[in-house]
């Protein structure tokens, strides 16, 4: 059975204000029509993100450039134990990407410890989608627009304040330390949460339709079966080649590790990589396998579509419309996948 | 904290001058290191990168390490103006290796191309402190000219315990040997190819001419033992860089039998 309360708006803003004290806050705010995580500081306002956030979940875990070892023959690595974090505002986009994130970072041969740290650290707090944006198309991949797991507490609105879901015990302990600002939530306020949310399903996918995105299941076999066709050239036509559509993506994993001279010391950086830049897959030798931009553009939609499906049982996609707002080129993903669905030979 | 990315110190003991363009670094690691033939590591030079090789040592030797570098690009430029009894770093080792236990009581002929012949070698000199375990073992290798070829004097020595054939692309006055590429001493073997196994190791366009040259003699695509290069970075299949179809070359390889590739496209570009 889940764990349910309900914490008034004022009694919400005042736990934010205290865990501050043991916390950095992290809330969406409010920006020309966009929510931009910001550290709370009073007088911050909290409003309510009704989709997610610009910046991309991942970035609170692996920062664009970090140093990974203080020195080559340094054995430890000296990180100061950051501050346990609180993260407020998370959709369930966001709460997907934790999952390919932490399929690279945590699994596998070895645990990254920089990533494993961060993420032992930091609280998620998510929220239900009460809006979507025009690029949103998260449905289309099988991911409603408000989570049922992988969150610390996540909040629902409902009228005066909000419902508050335990995900995790470390979500129980925080609403345990902090009782003061909850109370149990009454099957009338469940009732309108549910009714909310079956609200902008509908709302979202007749929006989804409109745009005509071929499912789920049949994406891996799309992205195959297209891999000769010439809509990759089209498409990359006017791509400019500056990796914001990797950047931007709560997916998106790569990174290039980097030796530097600092006086006596040989630091070792870590620095987010793009596939979409002409060196990324060429080898000392000159071989280069992602050459031309439309070999590029494709290999992003085969990690995407093919390789996570096969590795993870899932695409590395959640359709959060991050790549179509970044991308000063308006190379559309859903455009892209609909283009496929029409060349493959697949009943879609 | 054990941090992954982490080198550990190295001292270049020693510098062989194989070719004019590569050379082989003896290295006497700080700490234990050991690795299984065909598996690579990461060498650094502080403060200026990193990047992969597969040792070309017998991993039976415990104190050292060798590594046989062709000069291509910044690093490895750097590498070769490299004195004996400087500091490198390693990390590793990476990947699965050679699968000696699968070739045991087999026929196995192994071709190399140019520096490809590195990684052979160790692998090599692991048959070679056992060869009563396998049924045969034979070896052609290529290089560009006479001058390019790599190891002279250890393949004259080697063909007394093995079958050894070599050739050039390309001859110069003094040469006596084979001319044409590696695919055209890929003949007159008595082995059982349906059985036997082969390992190829070189550039890619050598692999793949070789490969498709096994298939033609008769050698299964799952006897096909392939070491695939791929941009390496972090090893540890994290930074997303070395990836082919569904695998990553760090973890997954570097050694691919060819029945799990031949379906991917453009594996060879
Ligand atoms: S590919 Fe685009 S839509 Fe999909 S998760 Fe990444 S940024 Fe979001
Ligand atoms: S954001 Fe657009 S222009 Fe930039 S690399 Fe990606 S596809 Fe190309
Ligand atoms: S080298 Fe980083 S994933 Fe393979």
């Amino acid at each position: 059975m889940s764990e349910i309360y309900y914490s008034q708006a004022a009694s919400w803003k005042n736990f934010l204000t205290e865990l501050r004290q043991s916390f950095r806050v992290y809330v969406p705010q409010k920006n020309n029509g966009d929510y931009l995580y910001q550290e709370y500081r009073d007088p911050v306002n909290f409003s309510f993100n009704s989709y997610r956030a610009v910046q991309p979940v991942k970035s609170f875990l692996f920062y664009t450039k970090e140093i990974i070892a203080e020195d080559i023959f340094t054995r430890d690595l000296n990180t100061e134990e950051p501050r346990p974090t609180v993260v407020v505002g998370l959709k369930n986009c966001d709460l997907h990407s934790l999952k390919v994130q932490d399929f690279v970072f945590k699994e596998g041969i070895e645990v990254d410890p920089l990533y494993s740290q961060r993420r032992e650290n930091t609280i998620f707090i998510s929220g239900d989608c009460s809006g979507f944006k025009e690029v949103c198309f998260c449905l289309a991949l099988e991911i409603y627009p408000h989570p049922k797991e992988g969150f610390d507490l996540n909040l629902s609105p409902v009228s005066d304040g909000y419902l508050v879901e335990v995900g995790s015990e470390r979500g129980r302990d925080l609403v345990g330390r902090y009782q003061k600002f909850f109370q149990p939530a009454k099957q009338t306020q469940i009732e309108v949460r549910e009714s909310k949310r079956r609200g902008l399903i509908e709302e979202l996918d007749r929006h989804i339709k409109e745009k005509d995105i071929p499912k789920r299941t049949i994406l891996q076999s799309i992205v195959r079966q297209g891999y000769s066709s010439d809509l990759w050239k089209n498409f990359c036509l006017s791509c400019v080649e500056c990796g914001a559509c990797n950047f931007i993506c709560c997916t998106c994993h790569c990174f290039l590790i980097g030796d530097t001279q600092i006086k006596d010391r040989n630091p070792r950086l870590r620095v987010w990589d793009s596939c979409q830049y002409a060196n990324f897959a060429r080898v000392a030798g000159g071989a280069n396998p992602l050459k031309r931009r439309a070999q590029r553009l494709r290999n992003r939609f085969l990690k995407k579509f093919d390789f996570f499906v096969d590795n993870l049982g899932m695409p590395a996609c959640e359709g959060c419309g991050r790549c179509i707002e970044a991308c000063p080129a308006r190379i559309d993903i859903r455009e892209i996948l609909r283009e496929l669905a029409k060349v493959s030979p697949i009943p879609t | 904290m054990y941090n992954i990315y982490q080198a550990q110190p190295a001292i270049i003991e020693d510098i062989i001058e194989e070719t004019p363009t590569i050379k082989s670094f003896i290295l006497r690691p700080q700490r234990d290191f050991s690795f299984s033939t065909g598996q690579f590591i990461e060498l650094s030079l502080p403060g200026i990168g990193e990047a992969p090789f597969t040792p070309s040592s017998d991993p039976n030797k415990k104190d050292k390490l060798e590594v046989t570098i062709m000069n291509v690009g910044r690093l490895t430029q750097q590498l070769h103006s490299l004195s004996k009894n400087v500091r490198v770093g390693i990390r590793g080792p990476y990947g699965n290796g050679y699968p000696l236990e699968e070739f045991k009581g087999r026929e196995i002929l192994i071709v190399g191309g140019g520096v490809g012949l590195a990684p052979l070698r160790s692998l090599l000199l692991s048959l070679f402190s056992e060869l009563k375990q396998y049924k045969k073992v034979l070896l052609r290798y290529g290089a560009r000219t006479p001058k390019d070829t790599l190891y002279r004097n250890l393949l004259s020595e080697w063909s007394k315990k093995i079958d050894v054939i070599t050739t050039v692309d390309t001859a110069d006055k003094e040469y006596k040997g084979n001319v044409g590429l590696v695919t055209t001493i890929l003949k007159d073997f008595s082995i059982d190819v349906k059985k036997a196994v082969s390992v190829v190791c070189g550039p890619p366009i050598m692999m793949k001419f070789t490969t498709l040259k096994l298939i033609d003699l008769g050698f299964k695509p799952e006897n096909i033992y392939l070491s695939m290069e791929k941009n390496m970075s972090c090893g540890l299949g994290k930074c997303g860089h070395c990836r082919i179809g569904k695998y990553y070359v760090c973890k997954d390889g570097p050694v691919f039998t060819y029945d799990k590739l031949e379906n991917i496209p453009d594996i060879w570009d």
